[in-house]
């Protein structure tokens, strides 16, 4: 794999400009639909592929910029979710600050498994995390309590119905948590634009390219490694106190198990890893069919969607190497003017 | 503790690892032949159980006899998954090695087409074959050795010797271990590396398809099934050593005897954390493994 070059040698101020105008576009077509749509159910479903927009964006904040791959990522929604709600239930703390509070714990968990595991390469590093989220979901699923927290084993925990509460994070409508998810989309978004554009972001393109060439340049691979993790962690965590919110319940094998991970890091692979916009773009492509799948076939074609998500996964690995956002890109370059067709 | 208690989990451990590692044989011999991580791999057994299991149910054939359709129909299986969908992959990079995660994401699209597809199929109920077959258990001392693991076990052994001295002695077996070494030297000396490739890939598949149809008895079948074995047979590669088949068989056996004996004097879920948590401590201490080179 070589450095993708993510950029046209185009003067910058030209390629924000073209950007410019879907991006402006986008956001207001995201912050309408509530407006438009008055559906419950439609925004339910919106709120869930947004979810999974933000948590491919936060998988790709590290995995899509330092090439390798995590099907453990999972541990870190685990992480957030658990911890948001554990705070809530037993001592009271608004989610308000139960979210980030559930990033940091993610985040700190991240730093714990990611410093010993980064030296692995390729499917070691991938298999290795699939192990620690696994230990981690069979362990929740069979503690009860752990030092006096009420983990509740494979029951998972419900978060106490309060009605409208604000400062509990409950709302009888579905519109808020529209609103919430779409600006932790947003947030997401705009750290990994921040990335692109910081030392931070070179630095781990310049790891992606070549470690040992990083690494004689002063780089040191382990340290911005680690960064990048607990950031993205963070970013995870805090999807995960969402999905808690959201459905006032967590569970181990939903939010700990292997289908989350995996779903996240398809989502980014398909749309384009390692770019700003492509993970956003693998999750409206797939989360809708799921959403589809389970109302208009109403289960009884189980698995159907991921089925579907297995064969564009193949068909991109084999065509698409670099995502769907790739010809995307070129198509842009090409109405501005530019051909950069390769 | 009994003593007695112990060593019957001991030689229920054995059974059970040699049972894994088994498995694991096909895992470690696609790694060592072609450098893609089979994610399909417990998907593949998890095929051959069914298969074992319909052809009992619909044809009325015992599931011990059934192993001449579930072998040749899992080697057909696997040939195509290589030929059809990682040959284009193997093709497009002209690097002598095939980048690992690319061909491991699409093997992972081939576990996640079909698990889904056998639960579309198969809805999510257990089933279960059964063997007209008296098979009492024989005693060692007074251990009671349950006898289908013990067929599973010695076919383990067998197809670990045999697979070895197959790959030694055959002419398509020295292809395998010359394409294996340097796959671009074998194909400048006429070795057609695409088959080759396609038959190492065949002939891992095939070996599940043995052990579903011995296992179809004792194990029960469900369409998520494959996973748990798949999983197992990571962690028994990677401790045996990734490429090594006596590597595979003694890794399943150190796995199998540790989930035993953990399992006496801690929930049998906390030994399955203990032993994920021995494949992370392998990996990052001796990445090579119990058996492989250093």
């Amino acid at each position: 794999m070589s450095v993708a070059p993510h950029t046209t040698s185009a003067a910058p101020a030209a390629k924000s400009k073209s950007r410019v105008l879907p991006l402006a576009l986008f956001t207001a077509v995201l912050l309408g639909i509530p407006l438009v749509v008055k559906d419950s159910f439609f925004i339910h479903s919106c709120i869930v592929v947004l979810f999974f927009a933000y948590m491919a964006t936060s998988w790709n904040f590290v995995c899509g910029y330092v090439g390798q791959l995590s099907i453990g990522h999972s541990m870190f929604a685990g992480a957030g979710g658990y911890a948001t709600v554990l705070l809530f239930t037993q001592t009271g703390l608004s989610p308000w600050l139960g979210l980030p509070v559930g990033g940091l714990v993610a985040a700190l968990l991240s730093v714990l498994v990611g410093y010993p595991t980064f030296r692995l390469k390729g499917p070691y590093f991938a298999l290795t995390t699939i192990a620690f989220a696994e230990m981690i979901r069979i362990w929740v699923e069979n503690t009860d309590t752990f030092l006096g927290i009420p983990l509740n084993g494979a029951a998972g925990i419900t978060v106490p119905l309060l009605g409208q509460n604000v400062a509990a994070m409950q709302f009888n409508d579905k519109v808020p948590y529209y609103y919430i998810i779409a600006t932790m989309l947003g947030g997401a978004l705009l750290a990994t634009w921040l990335l692109e554009n910081a030392k931070l972001g070179f630095y781990l393109k310049a790891i992606r390219g070549d470690v040992d060439a990083a690494e004689s340049l002063g780089i040191s691979p382990s340290r911005y490694q680690l960064i990048a993790l607990a950031i993205s962690a963070f970013m995870t965590g805090m999807g995960g106190g969402f999905y808690a919110q959201f459905y006032r319940y967590v569970n181990a094998e939903r939010l700990i198990g292997v289908d989350l991970s995996i779903d996240m890091a398809l989502m980014s692979i398909i749309g384009g890893q390692g770019t700003i916009f492509g993970p956003l773009l693998g999750a409206l492509l797939l989360a809708p069919l799921a959403e589809i799948t389970r109302s208009h076939l109403g289960g009884s074609l189980l698995g159907l969607h991921i089925v579907v998500y297995g064969v564009i996964l193949i068909l991109a690995v084999l065509y698409l190497p670099k995502g769907l956002i790739d010809p995307l890109r070129r198509l842009a370059a090409k109405f501005n003017g530019r051909g950069t067709g390769r | 503790m009994d003593p007695l208690i112990l060593s019957f989990a001991v030689v229920n451990g054995l059974l059970i690892g040699g049972i894994y590692g088994g498995v694991a044989l096909g895992l470690s011999l696609i790694f060592g032949v072609l450098r893609v991580v089979n994610f399909a791999h417990g998907s593949l057994l998890m095929l051959a159980l069914y298969a074992a299991y319909w052809l009992q149910i619909w044809a009325g054939i015992d599931p011990y006899y059934s192993i001449i359709v579930t072998v040749p129909l899992l080697f057909g299986i696997g040939f195509m998954i290589q030929s059809v969908i990682i040959a284009p992959l193997i093709r497009r990079e002209s690097a002598l090695v095939v980048e690992p995660l690319s061909a491991l994401l699409l093997t992972a699209g081939v576990y996640l087409v079909i698990d889904n597809l056998a639960l579309m199929a198969f809805g999510p109920n257990v089933r279960s074959a059964t063997t007209s077959f008296a098979l009492p258990p024989v005693m060692l001392g007074q251990i009671p050795v349950n006898m289908p693991r013990l067929i599973g076990f010695g076919a383990a052994i067998v197809v670990a010797v045999g697979l070895a001295w197959w790959l030694k002695t055959t002419r398509m077996g020295r292809a395998i271990r010359a394409v294996a070494s340097n796959r671009d030297a074998a194909a400048l000396s006429g070795i057609n590396v695409p088959l080759v490739y396609a038959v190492t890939f065949g002939i891992g598949a095939s070996i599940l398809g043995l052990f579903g149809s011995l296992l179809a008895t004792f194990v029960p079948i469900t369409p998520q099934v494959g996973l748990n074995f798949g999983i197992r047979s990571f962690i028994v590669v990677v401790l045996g050593g990734i490429g090594s088949l006596p590597g595979s068989i003694v890794g399943g056996l150190v796995i199998g005897v540790f989930e035993a004996i953990a399992s006496q004097f801690v929930p049998a879920t906390s030994a399955a954390i203990l032993s994920l948590g021995l494949f992370v401590l392998i990996l990052l201490v001796r990445p090579s493994g119990l058996m492989g080179k250093a």
